[in-house]
């Protein structure tokens, strides 16, 4: 589970700003939001991938934490409990956007997509290694991400962007250690086919 | 592809989730198996690539308005546990809900709220106390936004830091409001200065567009 960043000698640590934040200090919280407001927004954004949205989520996710903050016990890190309620608001959201109809959650049929999915992969004018530059590259995989189903992109960021462990990803989720490898499995698939012209290799 | 059950091997010796005999095991299998180092080699490539490109901490837009944002509406419900606090009484929820549903209520809300404000923040009130400034955003990142109550003057004073210099013949005029009448019944509000006179009437027009009737030249 992501823990919470390194802190500069002097500065106040997070559990004292929480125990000040969980007393009505708001500028206490507002030392933890200025914190975390980054890592926080990352993660929304690269779930849903829309800048607003993902401003409202990360804010709506620091308005739930300090609603629920009196009920914090500190048993974990400030951070890890902050990430979990911003991600389980993101997903939420990402539901309700699933029942009003995009019917792209359907991790089944984003699976067979897979399977066949050369469709996906792009077609490149020369050799990527060569050709295409870093800043390239890196459009190139947001572009990719952020065609994968909500499920896939999930495990995607749970994994690489905040470095979870596999039974931490299954807990956040929550689903079965099973669920969470072959979402991965599928979702860097995907990922491989889109991208298919920059990491291919040959025998 | 083959069946997810066998690619879990790859992706769990990928992700550092395999025990030291598990490695040692699927090493050797990749050793005789060159498809099997191939697809090994891209995922792992594929991953550093992802690791590369999507930042774990990104730069939040209008920073110091996402923070304010949020203050404004922790004092927000603070207001609302406090007057919930104190209205209590269950017989007064069933008519508060009917005049929420009236048309004009929105209107005359927004417009209660802006006098509330003005109202607290007017120097010559003299039940305003201290004015409380909750939060201030200022769109320009090189303006700072600082704000204190000055006690002789019974005034909040607003200092705007890093502005450009307002060009001398530039005209700077205002309204000197003393008084303000809001009229719920037809949602409008009514300013007045210190002669009694209506400096400003605040209403809406026919599809709900903010209407503002002024007698007083503004520059």
């Amino acid at each position: 589970m992501p823990s919470s960043a390194a802190t500069d000698p002097g500065e106040v640590s997070d559990i004292d700003l929480v125990k000040r934040s969980q007393a009505g200090d708001t500028r206490a919280f507002d030392t933890l939001v200025t914190k975390y407001r980054g890592r926080i927004y990352a993660m929304t954004y690269h779930l849903i991938q829309n800048e607003t949205e993902a401003w409202d989520l990360a804010q709506e996710a620091f308005i739930k934490a300090w609603r629920a903050l009196p009920n914090f016990k500190q048993d974990a890190a400030f951070y890890t409990w902050i990430y979990r309620i911003a991600h389980n608001v993101t997903y939420d959201w990402l539901r309700k956007k699933k029942i009003q109809g995009d019917g792209e959650f359907d991790d089944e049929r984003t699976e067979h997509r897979v399977a066949a999915g050369a469709e996906a992969t792009p077609k490149g004018d020369a050799a990527p290694d060569t050709a295409m530059r870093n800043a390239e590259l890196g459009q190139r995989i947001q572009e990719a991400v952020a065609k994968l189903s909500p499920e896939h992109r999930q495990v995607i960021v749970l994994r690489e962007v905040e470095g979870l462990a596999y039974e931490e990803i299954s807990a956040l989720i929550p689903c079965s250690l099973g669920t969470v490898m072959s979402r991965l499995f599928y979702a860097r698939k995907k990922l491989q086919e889109q991208l298919k012209d920059v990491y291919e290799t040959t025998l | 592809m083959k069946p997810p059950s066998e690619d879990h091997d790859l992706i769990r010796w990928l992700d550092g989730e395999m025990t030291d005999s598990e490695i040692a095991a699927f090493e050797a299998r990749l050793k005789a198996d060159p498809l099997l180092s191939k697809e090994a080699g891209e995922l792992r490539a594929l991953s550093s690539g992802i690791r590369e490109h999507l930042p774990a901490e990104m730069q939040v837009p209008h920073s110091d308005f996402f923070n304010s944002q949020i203050q404004v509406r922790i004092a927000q419900m603070d207001l609302d546990k406090s007057h919930q606090k104190e209205s209590g009484n269950q017989s007064l929820a069933v008519p508060l809900l009917t005049w929420l549903r009236h048309p004009w209520f929105a209107t005359a809300a927004a417009v209660a709220l802006a006098i509330l404000g003005f109202v607290l923040m007017r120097p010559e009130t003299p039940s305003s106390g201290h004015s409380l400034i909750l939060s201030s955003y200022t769109p320009g990142l090189g303006v700072e936004a600082r704000t204190y109550h000055h006690i002789e003057a019974d005034a909040t004073v607003l200092i705007l830091d890093g502005l450009e210099d307002v060009p001398a013949d530039h005209k700077i005029s205002g309204l000197s409001v003393h008084s303000s009448d809001n009229q719920s019944q037809v949602a409008t509000t009514t300013l007045f200065d210190a002669t009694g006179s209506p400096l400003l009437v605040i209403s809406r027009d026919a599809v709900g567009h903010p209407l503002f009737l002024t007698n007083t030249p503004r520059g």
